[in-house]
């Protein structure tokens, strides 16, 4: 009895261990050919809103339904894990086929990525709208296919402003600056301005001070921070700061949660995106707010239009046919166009910016997007330079000097 | 009987001063006697080669190589990203931190587990389920327990935030956790709360060894209660003590996720420590080599420290 018992014992301990063994060698490798000839295609991306992965799954089951030699097999990540998961990936040679991110010149560089007209119908190329065509290549070869856009926008509480006895909508800095002052003074812990120059997207703040001072990020060829222009647009935050026209701790304050007090309407400007509208219907309906161009030093029109990109990676030859039907499939108008009008985002597609031309909520931002600048994006030392504002610009609104501030800046950036 | 007993004392050369019989055991070399030992200790040589050593060197090897912002490895540069980590100049600052971090904390924790020990070693009623309260923090996700804190440091909707405003510590809420210094206070004192529970129960098992007679002795001798605790019960904790210092300087090195959520928000390098410095290596700025040579020097800071740690305190040895 006893004999039996622990035989039996070693018995169920060795198959354990050996299954585990087994379980955690095999556990996440994406096969490219199944035994039948199906192909499956891995798709990464992050995800916008909380309707995100619905939307990818509701395309993903039309598409394979249409195409049941394709299986699509779609990961969600976060915008801050997204970065981490595709690098650990490559270096582990489990590059995601599909992937919808913001850069690519890295993957570009290292050869990861299909040209995109190898992947696309030369009907689904013709559709890319001839603005978003520059920013989606290398070197004159396009890597990137232009997904969606977004342009900024100054969201105004109304309220606010009236309450504080500002009358007109601020175009110029010393406006913005006046009337936040006095929005400011309003007290119960409302600020003026909305500053968020946080590490989630403090680029895009300060692309709207350092090319509203007429400087900028620079070009493909050079990244350039320390210039005079980008100085003053520096100095005219910090005396934004200073004046006590926006929220406490700036430097350290990230985009999102902001948003959320402007939606709670304690925050009379703040600059917006397309999705804030949604945002704004669902959390505070009754909130008096409108949408406005963005002040800049002079008045002189401008937004900082953002544009994401789908590209394919050159994992596997077999694959190219399979990521060329995903394509044309999906940047076809009837799934194109639902897709981007759930996420509430600017179409980058001839047909889907003549199907969503009646779009009232999305009329301020496309009236602004003809005087949209990008972010060099495609300068190879462009992802150094976006790591380097996400963890330094903050320093500004903490009282430290500009100028080194632009400095560090500008040595990361070259550093690369 | 005696006969039986006799001979097994014999072969065994348990008796000594009596003439061996049988077989004289030849100095069995070192690697036989590996050899014979492989079976029981291969399966944890295996995990120890697999899932310490192995990491460890792609580590150094990584620290070696460019690795391009994708994760493509494009080639040895030597010590080059080791150079890059020198000329960096917020590392001295770092470091100095980390040395504040790890003191601060251990300090703090030891302290508090020893008082609170010495009260869980009473009998008192509902000591079980206070015994039991105060595993908590450790069974509780680290990053959860930082994320109530971190939301309710927060100025426009955190609760302790209201609370100091309303028994009028402060006017205004203020940015804890947007702050260097106040948000590393912070992190200290959640790093405490979690160390707390697993400090406390090592010395709780070393304060049930302490014999009572002993305790007893030093009564009737008429050492007063703090006499007793210092020159008795302090001196027998020596071996739980060292342990759990030593464990928690490791752990506490190596923290990531409470520094991470409470300073993580804070431009510049003010607040960091040599981990999450890894970790904005790694997540903001995506160079895993530069990362990989960070990692080596705080791995090679640790042993040193353990080894000091180990010569100085010698806690396996004896009483």
């Amino acid at each position: 009895m006893k004999k039996s018992l622990r035989s039996g014992g070693i018995t169920a301990v060795a198959a354990v261990a050996a299954m585990s063994l087994a379980g955690c060698g095999f556990a996440s490798g994406p096969e490219s050919t199944g035994s039948d000839g199906q192909t499956t295609l891995n798709l990464l991306v992050p995800s916008y809103s909380d309707n995100t992965q619905g939307l990818w799954e509701t395309v993903i089951a039309d598409f394979e339904a249409e195409n049941t030699d394709i299986k699509v097999q779609l990961e969600v990540q976060s915008w801050d894990n997204l970065n981490d998961v595709v690098t650990t990936k490559v270096q582990g040679n489990k590059a995601p086929d599909i992937m919808n991110g913001g850069p690519f010149a890295g993957f570009a560089d290292d050869e990861l990525l299909y040209p995109i007209e190898d992947v696309v119908s030369p009907d689904t190329l013709a559709d890319f709208q001839e603005s978003f065509v520059a920013s989606s290549s290398v070197e004159s070869v396009q890597y990137g296919a232009p997904l969606l856009a977004s342009a900024r926008a100054l969201f105004v509480n109304e309220d606010l402003l009236e309450q504080a006895g500002v009358t007109e909508i601020p175009a110029t800095w010393d406006e913005l600056l006046e009337a936040a002052t006095k929005v400011s003074a309003l007290g119960d812990g409302v600020a003026g301005y909305g500053l968020p120059l946080g590490s989630e997207e403090a680029q895009a703040e300060s692309a709207i001070w350092f090319y509203g001072a007429g400087g900028g990020f620079g070009d493909a060829s050079k990244i350039e921070i320390d210039t005079p222009a980008n100085l003053e647009g520096a100095e005219f935050i910090q005396k934004m700061v200073e004046a006590g026209a926006t929220q406490p701790d700036a430097g350290a304050t990230d985009r999102s949660p902001l948003m959320d007090v402007f939606v709670q309407g304690k925050i009379g400007m703040i600059i917006g995106l397309p999705p804030t509208v949604g945002q704004i219907a669902e959390g505070n309906p009754e909130m008096n707010y409108s949408v406005n161009p963005i002040p800049t030093v002079d008045g002189e029109p401008f937004t900082l239009g953002v544009a994401d990109h789908l590209m394919a990676f050159k994992n596997d030859e077999s694959k190219q046919a399979a990521i060329t039907k995903f394509f044309d499939f999906f940047y076809s108008a009837d799934q194109y166009v639902p897709w981007v009008t759930a996420e509430k985002f600017l179409p980058t597609t001839e047909s889907g910016s003549a199907a969503m031309s009646g779009d009232e909520d999305l009329l301020p931002f496309l009236e602004v997007l003809p005087s949209a600048q990008f972010y060099p994006s495609t300068n190879p030392n462009w992802a150094a330079t976006n790591a380097a504002f996400k963890s330094l610009v903050g320093q500004l609104a903490q009282g430290k000097d500009a100028k080194a501030v632009l400095a560090e800046i500008q040595s990361k950036a070259d550093a690369g | 009987m005696t006969q039986t007993i006799n001979e097994s004392l014999v072969s065994t050369g348990a008796a000594l001063g009596r003439p061996r019989m049988g077989p004289k055991p030849q100095a069995r070399t070192r690697s036989k006697d590996l050899l014979s030992a492989l079976p029981w200790i291969g399966p944890a040589l295996v995990l120890i080669l697999g899932v310490v050593l192995f990491p460890a060197a792609v580590m150094f090897y990584n620290s070696t190589r460019d690795i391009s912002l994708s994760g493509v490895d494009k080639g040895s540069v030597g010590f080059a990203n080791y150079e890059t980590l020198l000329d960096f100049a917020p590392l001295g600052g770092i470091m100095a931190r980390t040395v504040i971090w790890v003191l601060a904390v251990v300090t703090v924790t030891v302290l508090a587990s020893l008082a609170l020990a010495q009260f869980l070693n009473k009998a008192f009623p509902g000591r079980q389920v206070v015994r039991l309260a105060v595993l908590i923090p450790w069974a509780a996700s680290v990053v959860m327990t930082t994320l109530v804190v971190y939301y309710g440091l927060e100025g426009y909707i955190g609760i302790i935030n209201k609370f100091l405003v309303d028994i009028n510590l402060i006017d205004v809420p203020y940015g804890w956790t947007k702050n260097a210094t106040s948000a590393f206070i912070w992190s200290i004192g959640i790093a405490v709360f979690v160390s707390l529970p697993f400090t406390t129960y090592t010395i709780l098992a070393g304060l049930a060894t302490v014999p009572g007679d002993v305790l007893e002795a030093a009564r009737m001798d008429g050492a007063g209660r703090i006499r007793t605790y210092f020159a008795i019960v302090l001196p027998q904790l020596r071996g739980a003590l060292s342990v759990a210092v030593l464990i928690n300087i490791i752990n506490v090195f190596n923290s990531l996720p409470i520094l991470k959520i409470m300073t993580g928000s804070i431009p510049g390098y003010d607040a960091d420590t040599v981990m999450t410095m890894i970790f904005k290596y790694i997540q903001n700025e995506q160079k895993i080599d530069v990362a990989s040579a960070l990692s080596v020097i705080a791995f090679l800071i640790v042993i040193v420290i353990v080894a000091i740690y180990v010569k100085l305190v010698k806690p396996l040895k004896e009483l």
